[in-house]
């Protein structure tokens, strides 16, 4: 039921695809749906930003952390710091990045390029994806004018609904990723970049899907439609 | 990619033995190899892969790692391993893993682990549980003699006697009469030009004609060797016997603070013992003796803080102890008189042993040559109740369970001596057993040799081969085991039960003196020190050298851990105990305590082969 549902919705986003590349993109999707979970490639995924308005600001750094089979394999965990226009002013305190940091990085193009190939055929996972996402989306759309949607998998709705399920009303703060996290008995992480972010979030995504039960008959899609 | 971006994996592995002996390019070829996996308690049991076999680090979470049998080998926790020995012998997993909680697990492959265990001895020796090796390197590194650890400056007077070079021979010889020392620090315009000693009056001055008015610098020992306040004591004794000199100049940056004689060595905390021993041989009185023992708790905390091994430590505070025991005899032999025939006073259990540390009791008996008349009896009465109060007092408490000279059952000839030995070894019911385990490490304190010979021989003569006695005897230390090993703040039995601490002694060192007692009695060895009976033992081909090696190193570890908790209770003004709390050892100690249990229980398993075969 919910591959049926979710198959439309990409094939109906496939078929208004102007762009040859994200035709494709959206294509590889298509077989993922009725994967099970555990054995679905994935790929956790976590940006920074200068602020959280996708018109004004901009993206720092991309983390992907890609997941196999239900583990993680940090050898193909990486990170892009990205040029930005201006200065990275007030927001450096939070992310530590710093300008000169900055000489590393690519161009918000090269980013791009770079995330549509490492994602493509993958299922994007977040926690709080639609805040990336929109992110991601304005870049693509300024670059490939292509207006897309995104499809991910979001930690924290999946942690929403099962908190909903168990409690009439969620207390404010238990939704951030480190509560989250906490619940499960992960470890806690005290450094913040892009890439531990992505690691902490595909972390959250194992110990969901253990908690869920019965991860084999699980599909994406199931957990794509509790995303929303 | 670069090693802060993995920081959360890199800094996990820096804390973990043995990766913390690894080179942080090293860590990050581990941080990126790793591959992360979740288990979920609901599965049940961890399902290993026969193709890839890989080494499970634990990062939360906890597991039990059990044999083919459901014999329990070990409760995992976070920081802690499981897999390695799959990945050591290239064989197919035997062992059940059960997920007790749901778990984080890095997992390292086995291409990178076998490269590590190649370029790193630590990381290799560490899996292959080297266990003799390890311990040995790490137990000997850490134990340091007494004059090894302190500082010259603790040694330093808080004045240095100076005198200018310009002074008068005379003036100086003064100074050095005043302040009662035998050298001098010499100086010119506050910069050290040289020392002037005794020897240098007499060489240079004295014994050439010379009177005292001539200048210092004429008589001096001119630019003396020196030595760094910061130096170890050692370090100086080496510098002093490599140059043949008696007077080290302490200078700290051209600055003068003072100078460290060899006599003052020699009255340091090195000598200590030797010291307080020779202190307790010149008492003339009891109340002296008592006031000389009360130096002993000092000693002993001396000991333990410069770190000397446990074994020593043991010997020299029973040696202590014998010399207190033997000053007592005499003194009291002078206020009662000749003693009416020879005799012998036997010290069992841990001062037989040597292995005395805080707060010990008595036991002790004694053994006289022939049948005791009347006078006799009267004479050893006064004498052996005299000389337990006078241990009483200097801080060797009255045994509990009575075991002291001054009680008749345990004051006799050497014919009845021989046949209350004999009564137990014949019949070893469980009363002879128990006693056993004190009666059978005996030494002569004080009395002539002969006469203590005639009793241990006859003893081990009737002790030697003999099966049923010694079945009943290892049935009887069988009766405790050590612990597995421990599991976060616990400690972890073998029934997987989790206690909050260990009684070192009664689940360590005792198991290893009973198993050493036992091969020692079946071998008719005569050493009552375990550390002595395990390498007779070794030498008698009885043990062999890697089991013996082994049982002294866990031995000595065990027994470490014990004074150095001592210590530390002691320093916080707890009560002293064998009682340990894992609660803040660190993993490697965890490690190596976990390998000596285990040594202990390999032992155990091995004496129990040998002489509770046919039983």
């Amino acid at each position: 039921m919910n591959t049926l549902l979710m198959k439309t919705q990409l094939n109906w986003r496939t078929l208004r695809c102007q762009h040859q590349l994200f035709k494709g993109y959206y294509q590889s999707l298509l077989p993922l749906l009725a994967m099970p979970l555990s054995e679905a490639p994935l790929m956790a995924m976590d940006l920074e930003m200068t602020g959280l308005n996708p018109q004004q600001d901009q993206i720092l750094s991309i983390g992907l952390v890609p997941i196999e089979r239900g583990e993680i394999p940090l050898a193909r965990a990486e990170q892009k710091l990205v040029q930005i226009r201006g200065s990275v002013g007030q927001s450096a305190t939070i992310h530590g990045i710093l300008d000169n940091h900055l000489v590393q990085a690519v161009t918000i193009e090269e980013a791009m390029t770079w995330f549509i190939n490492q994602t493509y055929g993958r299922v994007l996972v977040a926690h709080h994806a639609p805040l990336d996402c929109r992110f991601l989306q304005q870049d693509l759309l300024t670059i490939y004018h292509q207006a897309m949607v995104l499809p991910a998998i979001d930690t924290l709705m999946l942690e929403k609904h099962r908190l909903l399920r168990e409690h009439s009303a969620i207390q404010e703060g238990s939704l951030r990723l480190g509560a989250c996290r906490e619940r499960y008995g992960l470890p806690i992480y005290s450094a913040h970049s892009a890439l531990t972010d992505a690691l902490a979030c595909g972390e959250l995504l194992l110990a969901q899907i253990a908690a869920m039960g019965d991860g084999t008959k699980l599909t994406v899609a199931d957990v794509l439609y509790q995303s929303v | 990619m670069n090693a802060s971006e993995l920081q959360p994996v890199v800094q996990f592995l820096q804390g973990l033995v043995p990766f913390d002996t690894l080179a942080e390019d090293a860590l990050l070829r581990c941080a990126k190899a790793v591959t992360v996996g979740y288990y979920s308690k609901a599965s049940g049991y961890v399902t290993f892969n026969i193709n890839t076999p890989k080494l499970y680090m634990v990062r939360s979470g906890a597991f039990e790692v059990r044999d083919p049998d459901g014999v329990l080998l070990d409760r995992v926790g976070e920081g802690e391993f499981f897999g390695f020995s799959t990945l050591l012998s290239g064989e197919k997993v035997v062992n059940k893993v059960a997920i007790l909680e749901d778990s984080l697990v890095y997992h390292l492959p086995q291409t990178l682990f076998d490269k590590l265990r190649g370029e790193s001895r630590d990381f290799d020796k560490f899996f292959t549980r080297a266990f003799a090796k390890r311990l040995r390197h790490e137990g000997r590194f850490k134990a340091k003699d007494l004059a090894t650890t302190s500082r010259v400056s603790t040694l330093m007077s808080s004045t240095p006697i100076i005198i200018d070079a310009h002074a008068s021979v005379n003036q100086a010889a003064l100074l050095m009469r005043n302040s009662r020392v035998s050298s001098l620090l010499v100086t010119d315009n506050h910069k050290l030009v040289g020392i002037l000693t005794d020897k240098d009056l007499r060489n240079r001055v004295l014994a050439v004609g010379l009177d005292g008015r001539i200048a210092v610098h004429q008589a001096m020992t001119v630019s003396p060797i020196s030595i760094s306040s910061n130096a170890l004591i050692f370090e100086a004794m080496l510098l002093m016997s490599e140059h043949n000199i008696h007077h080290l100049p302490i200078i700290d940056q051209d600055k003068t603070l003072g100078m460290v004689t060899s006599t003052d060595i020699l009255r340091g905390q090195g000598s200590q013992p030797l010291l307080l021993i020779g202190e307790i041989e010149r008492q003339q009185d009891l109340a002296s003796l008592i006031n000389v023992s009360r130096q002993i708790s000092l000693l002993l905390q001396n000991l333990i803080s410069a770190d000397a091994r446990a074994e020593e430590i043991g010997r020299v505070l029973t040696s202590v102890t014998d010399a207190l025991t033997r000053r007592l005899i005499v003194l009291n032999q002078q206020l009662l008189g000749e003693p009416p025939m020879a005799f012998c006073w036997l010290a069992f259990g841990s001062q037989g042993r040597q292995d005395q540390a805080a707060c010990s009791d008595q036991d002790n008996g004694l053994l006289v040559a022939e049948e005791m008349d009347d006078f006799a009896k009267g004479y050893f009465d006064a004498l052996t109740h005299a000389v337990c109060a006078g241990l009483d007092q200097c801080g060797y408490e009255f045994c509990p369970g009575n075991i002291m000279a001054q009680n008749p059952q345990w004051r006799m000839s050497l014919k009845q001596w021989q046949q209350v030995f004999e009564k137990w070894v014949i019949t070893p019911e469980p009363k002879a057993l128990l006693h056993a385990s004190i009666f059978f490490d005996m030494r002569s304190v004080y009395g002539p040799q002969t006469l203590f010979d005639a009793l241990q021989d006859k003893v081990l003569a009737q002790t030697r081969d003999n099966d049923i006695f010694l079945a009943g005897m290892t049935a009887n230390s069988l009766v405790e085991s050590p612990p597995l090993g421990f599991f976060r703040k616990f400690v972890l039995e073998r029934d997987g039960s989790e206690v909050k601490g260990i009684d070192l002694k009664h689940k360590g060192n005792a198991l290893i003196n009973d198993i050493a007692r036992v091969y020692a009695l079946s071998a008719g060895i005569k050493e009552v020190n375990t550390a002595k009976r395990i390498r007779a033992l070794m030498e008698a081909n009885i043990l062999n050298r890697k089991d013996a090696l082994n049982l002294a190193d866990a031995h000595e570890f065990i027994a470490h851990m014990r004074l150095s908790n001592q210590g530390y209770q002691h320093n916080q003004g707890l009560k002293v105990s064998n009682y340990l709390l894992p609660a803040h050892l660190s993993s490697l100690v965890r490690h190596q305590l976990r390998d000596a249990f285990k040594v202990v229980h390999e032992a155990q398993a091995g004496m129990k082969m040998k002489f509770m075969r046919s039983f």
